[in-house]
């Protein structure tokens, strides 16, 4: 063969995992959205954050991204995939696409993937702590029990959270990121 | 040995140990193309005439100091910092020779981001990566055998200004040499010495039984745990027996390489709270959580926790004690050790919060003062290494319980 003519290889695009990633980052934001409305935890910590709080979550170096924010009456929106000029205070930068699977395919859990220096944190340290608390507290609404208990350190029980707040919770959560 | 599907480890500090290693340090430099270098210390360590053994260390070999400045205070502040790369620069210095514990190093450590980055602004590089290439050459001198900054890659700088704390982390700030020469901590008290010492081995036990553990970090972290278990006690009665010293500072050096790779959990997490709310030592705080950081992941790590009595108690008790046994054991053989040096020391090593007190005699940690360490706990990111999850509860749990001495309750540690 001759090599003037070898053919150049260009990376794969792995699209199907940028959509199931996209995807995931979409149910994420608006089930934050949702929860911060819903659930009294997540409401007080989002509470404890300044209104001008924005989070960046994205997988380097082309996204898909979320944007996820404070508006100045304090209310918590999901604000998208699209960078629309916001000023991120807290970035959690994933570091590639297959560590972002780990990560929503729930092989790892947060924790493990900060432990093995999968994620890159940016911004204040106690609003990155902030946030892993609602991240866990969303994921045990959105998750069945198997897979939750694989995604966060503590499964809460009965006495933390009673069937009744967590079921329609769920429902509630659900309803709200898939409608409104 | 748990082999973790993926991990990361990094050291490139060249270690020099020896009970005269500080005479290498003419050649080490001249290695790295150094002849200026600039000394930063602070008063303790220059009163208690390190410095000179030092200065007469780089005499022999014709070297001097281009500058020194010896009175940096004990939380290392950014203006600090920049006077500090001011007179690097009118000095035409072109390396740093840090000796002293941690704010002497993280302060040297900034002075090298400011001098190399060729900068103004210290703050634009704080965070992690943000310094991106290599710094002037920096030799890290430790005066204590405890906090291992002569091999961690970040540094924390205080903004009195803004009241906050800021922290540097790049692979670039891990130092080009550290030296560990007995010398160096010769003169330490013994009360300080047992602080620090188990300041160490709670950087190797977290390291071993936390989250981010790998089979490298494993390695130096089982050896220092052995070497401070072997010399601590005896170093603390005998202040006098340098090669104790040395092993202890080796020990510490270790331990450092542990924790800069693995990180650590709840115990440096609620330390870092007791230390920012009440003024309470680092050492004191871990010297007194440790015990409990076991108890409350035992249900989570009790394997590691187990293996932890080998290098503790050594092959004799290890293998008489029943597997399911020797996480307990390890437990009670740390509560011995804080014993043994709360005995060693005339009862001035303290063993739980309310034994804590003052120059004046004032006791440090009021008990209503727990509820905004509790609170301060919460916002600090060593948690996300620890095996189990904590909320305010159990924060507020633990430290009751280190407060006044007793062990956890089992029962009220909740369970996934």
């Amino acid at each position: 063969m001759n090599i003037l003519y070898y053919p150049q290889v260009k990376p794969k695009k792995k699209l199907i995992k940028r959509i199931y990633i996209a995807i995931m980052l979409w149910i994420v934001g608006r089930a934050i959205q949702a929860a911060s409305k819903v659930d009294s935890d997540v409401k007080d910590e989002f509470a404890k954050l300044n209104n001008n709080f924005c989070l960046k979550m994205w997988i380097w170096p082309n996204g898909p991204s979320m944007y996820v924010g404070k508006t100045n009456n304090g209310k918590v929106k999901y604000l998208g995939w699209k960078d629309k000029g916001y000023k991120p205070t807290l970035t959690m930068t994933i570091k590639n696409i297959e560590a972002a699977m780990l990560l929503f395919t729930f092989r790892e859990s947060t924790a493990i993937a900060t432990a093995r220096n999968r994620l890159v944190v940016d911004g204040d340290l106690p609003d990155a702590c902030a946030f892993v608390r609602i991240l866990n507290i969303v994921e045990v609404y959105l998750l069945p029990k198997i897979i939750a208990k694989l995604a966060v350190k503590r499964y809460p029980k009965w006495s933390q959270m009673a069937p009744s707040r967590k079921h329609f919770g769920r429902i509630t959560i659900y309803v709200r990121a898939f409608t409104f | 040995m748990q082999l973790p599907a993926y991990y990361e480890f990094c050291n490139t500090v060249k270690t020099i140990v020896g009970h005269k290693a500080l005479e290498q340090i003419p050649q080490s430099l001249k290695v790295i193309n150094a002849q200026r270098p600039m000394i930063i210390t602070d008063k303790g360590v220059e009163q208690a005439g390190l410095i000179k053994i030092v200065q007469t260390a780089m005499q022999k070999s014709k070297l001097k100091a281009a500058a020194i400045y010896d009175t940096v205070p004990p939380d290392s502040d950014i203006k600090m910092v920049n006077e500090l790369a001011k007179m690097y620069t009118s000095k035409k210095c072109d390396s740093i020779i840090a000796v002293g514990g941690g704010s002497v190093l993280d302060t040297a450590k900034g002075v090298n981001i400011i001098v190399s980055e060729n900068a103004s602004d210290l703050m634009q590089f704080a965070g992690y990566g943000n310094v991106t290439r290599k710094l002037k050459p920096l030799v890290a001198v430790p005066t204590t055998a405890g906090t291992g900054s002569e091999v961690t890659s970040v540094a924390v700088i205080a903004n009195h200004e803004k009241n906050i704390k800021m922290i540097f982390g790049s692979v670039f700030l891990l130092p080009d040499i550290a030296i560990i020469d007995s010398r160096m901590t010769k003169t330490l008290p013994p009360t300080i010495t047992a602080f620090t010492g188990m300041d160490a081995l709670t950087h190797a036990i977290e390291a071993y039984f936390c989250l981010a553990k790998n089979p490298l970090s494993d390695t130096t972290a089982l050896a220092a745990i052995q070497i401070i278990a072997q010399n601590l006690v005896n170093v603390v009665k005998k202040p006098s027996d340098t090669d104790g010293r040395l092993a202890l500072a080796l020990a510490s050096n270790l331990a450092g390489m542990a924790f800069a790779n693995s990180m650590v959990g709840m115990i440096h997490n609620i330390g870092h709270a007791v230390g920012g709310v009440c003024g309470v030592p680092h050492g004191v705080c871990m010297n007194i959580l440790l015990p409990y950081g076991l108890e409350y992941n035992m249900h989570k790590a009790s394997q590691y926790i187990g293996e932890l009595l080998y290098p503790l108690a050594g092959d004799e008790v290890y293998n008489a004690t029943k597997k399911k046994e020797r996480p307990q054991k390890t437990v009670a053989y740390i509560r011995k050790l804080i014993q043994d040096l709360h005995d060693a020391t005339d009862g001035k090593h303290p063993r739980f919060f309310k034994e804590v007190v003052d120059k004046t005699g004032k006791q440090m940690v009021p008990k209503e003062k727990l509820v905004d360490i509790a609170k301060t706990a919460m916002s600090d990111p060593a948690q996300f290494y620890n095996p189990e999850d904590l909320d305010y509860n159990d924060y507020m749990m633990v430290l009751e319980a280190a407060w006044e001495g007793t062990p956890l309750d089992k029962k009220k540690i909740k369970k996934g």
